[in-house]
């Protein structure tokens, strides 16, 4: 018998009781306003959120927002101020030094302020190594709570994806919250 | 004859400035779990769900892990079986060596730190880097974590700012947090850089979709994971859950309870390996099948290291987690040491007050501080039952059972309310250090109630 079968053995061996998969009858959160609550969680966990106003355009939004940023990578068409197209380097290695990723997400969930992106870039990276990170997600498309997500959400047939809530951070010294671990140190999601 | 648990407390508590705010910290996080849970007016009833589908999954955890390997290998990803942390670092090693990696970034896993994977490692000429602030933090200081999730809690900012400078060569007497956070930061970065390969726990493995799902909010797994074509991931089997329904419960759960934040900052879903990368999943039994035959125990396997019993329990905030000799401590780490070996881990089941407050807060709902009790009915069988203890409960089952010399007793006891200070604050009365002892009441209740004295009203 192989290691396989030895543990799957002893799991059928010790297995006396079996329990049925329960019911979800939840009454899960729902909100009267997603976008507020979803801005709002989102800003109480580092990040910041940013309502496109009628006429506003997004690629001036984020000069304003980030009027420092010199390398600024993505892939999404309408960001002209892009300064490098991520999908153009060979080598994820070839990432550093980004201050600035435009990345899109597919969906945004309110009680959380998570962002759901599908991989949707050639190396997966962008979305952790840059300094600063911007989210555009269009604001029809947040949900109330993660049980809504997982029933909607997509993936590429790339096979990562990330929900994010906010910019890295850690309080592993003495309980002191610091923004920006090893990923980014600040997320702006624009809704658009 | 103390354990080497309140030993070892006794120790910890001598640092009166620093244990004071060891318990204060952990408090906090408590209070922020309950303040992030009562936002939620479903919340109880999503413990109720999760408690359900972990007993449902482990008693049918071999369909599972079935579903989950053939999902998992359909996606492309390599999946290994080991029975024991022996056979498990064997696996690992092997991988590393075959794709001639000579530096492993990590992100953290508790499964290595069972299988003393690091040092296994080391030995073989493998540069393994611990990769989340907290456990780099204790690597560089060639300690143990002592707590699951909040690894470095017992360490100071100038601990670290001293250790930084050493390390780091960081500005001499600078201890601001963010300050070392930014010189780990860079020094990580290079690690991420320069490895050869990423490994990773598990947080949940998804059987439906094959998924291996990652929460950190540091992102330093997606870092590691990133930059490197070689993913390791190390699960127990008891991570494995049925579809994506179940952990859009889990993900509700485990980060409210554990730091009191809505959600980890990353919550990462690993389908398939890297385009021309390699996504290796190690499987560990390592002791977990046995647990399954358990009844008493089984439901140990619900659990989803979140650490809020360890924040909520009054013994470990004021004992740290150095003091359990089992390397998870609190209420749950007492659990799972005695699973592990009773006759080596013993110690640490006098690291309860029975309060029971681990119980409610679980996230799953396990009977934490019950199984401890049980625990302690089998110590005798063990031969490591307190003997000062045994000799005073066969003393006092000897008078409960004898009424007249029970009586007798109870008369005589309010002698004790005018006893010399010297005569029951020794090294005799365990009880009494630390603490007074109650008065004892001039008449029984059995006294009273036969004179009558005991009226309906008095209840309160």
């Amino acid at each position: 018998m192989n290691s396989k079968e030895i543990i799957l053995n002893n799991i059928k061996r010790n297995t006396t009781t079996q329990y049925d998969m329960p019911e979800f009858l939840l009454n899960a959160i729902q909100y009267t306003d997603k976008i507020s609550q979803f801005c709002e969680v989102l800003k109480s966990v580092g990040g910041s959120a940013y309502l496109l106003k009628d006429g506003e355009n997004t690629d001036d939004v984020i000069k304003t927002l980030y009027p420092e940023a010199n390398v600024i990578a993505s892939n999404c068409t309408d960001v002209t101020c892009a300064t490098l197209n991520p999908d153009e380097v060979d080598d994820a290695h070839q990432l550093v030094g980004i201050d600035l990723a435009v990345v899109n997400g597919e969906l945004g969930v309110a009680e959380n302020a998570c962002v759901w992106i599908p991989q949707n870039v050639v190396h997966k990276v962008l979305y952790f190594i840059a300094e600063e990170m911007v989210i555009l997600l269009d604001k029809n498309k947040i949900v109330n709570n993660m049980h809504e997500a997982y029933e909607q959400i997509t993936f590429s047939n790339r096979g990562f994806g990330v929900f994010i809530s906010g910019p890295s951070k850690t309080a592993d010294i003495e309980q002191a919250l610091v923004i920006g671990a090893q990923s980014v140190k600040g997320l702006t999601v624009i809704l658009r | 004859m103390s354990t080497k648990h309140s030993k070892a407390g006794e120790l910890f508590l001598e640092n009166r400035s620093h244990a004071s705010w060891h318990n204060e910290a952990l408090w906090f996080v408590r209070e922020k779990r309950d303040r992030m849970s009562k936002e939620i007016p479903e919340w109880e009833d999503l413990r109720e769900l999760s408690s359900k589908i972990k007993l449902h999954t482990v008693s049918h955890l071999d369909a599972y892990l079935e579903q989950f390997t053939q999902k998992a290998e359909a996606n492309g990803a390599i999946v290994h079986w080991a029975v024991d942390a022996k056979e498990y670092n064997e696996i690992v090693y092997d991988i590393l060596q075959k794709n001639k990696v000579k530096k492993l970034v990590k992100s953290k896993s508790m499964l290595t730190e069972e299988c003393h994977l690091n040092p296994y490692l080391i030995d073989r000429g493998i540069d393994v880097v611990e990769s989340d602030l907290g456990e780099r933090i204790l690597q560089l200081m060639h300690i143990a974590p002592s707590h699951i999730v909040l690894p470095a809690i017992h360490i100071t900012r100038q601990q670290v700012g001293e250790l930084f400078e050493e390390k780091l060569g960081t500005e001499k007497g600078n201890c601001d947090p963010t300050y070392l956070t930014r010189a780990a930061r860079k020094h990580l970065r290079n690690e991420f850089l320069t490895a050869g390969a990423a490994m990773t726990g598990a947080n949940f493995a998804i059987a439906e979709t094959g998924d291996i799902v990652v929460c950190t909010n540091e992102g330093n797994a997606d870092m590691g994971t990133s930059l490197p074509k070689l993913h390791i991931v190390s699960m127990g089997l008891e991570k494995v859950i049925p579809n994506l329904k179940s952990l859009s419960v889990f993900t509700r759960l485990l980060a409210r309870s554990a730091t009191g934040q809505p959600v980890t900052a990353y919550t990462s879903h690993f389908r398939k390996p890297r385009k021309d990368g390699e996504m290796h999943i190690v499987i560990v039994d390592n002791g977990r099948s046995k647990i399954i035959g358990n009844k008493d125990h089984v439901k140990t396997l619900n659990c989803i290291r979140c650490g809020a019993c360890m924040n909520t329990c009054p013994v470990y905030r004021r004992t740290g987690g150095y003091s359990y000799t089992y390397f998870i401590p609190g209420p749950i780490g007492i659990n799972l040491g005695m699973l592990k070996s009773p006759s080596d881990y013993f110690d640490n089941v006098s690291a309860c007050s029975l309060c029971m407050s681990c119980n409610n807060v679980c996230p799953a709902k396990i009977d934490l501080a019950q199984q401890i009790y049980k625990w302690r009915q089998d110590l005798d069988r063990l031969h490591v039952a307190d003997p000062t203890k045994k000799l005073i409960s066969g003393g006092l089952k000897f008078l409960f059972t004898k009424p007249g010399l029970y009586n007798t007793a109870l008369k005589m006891a309010p002698i004790v309310n005018v006893m010399p200070r010297f005569m029951l604050y020794n090294g005799l009365n365990d009880w009494g250090k630390g603490r007074e002892l109650p008065e004892f009441a001039k008449d029984s209740f059995t006294a009273l109630w036969k004179k009558g004295k005991v009226k309906q009203d008095d209840r309160s």
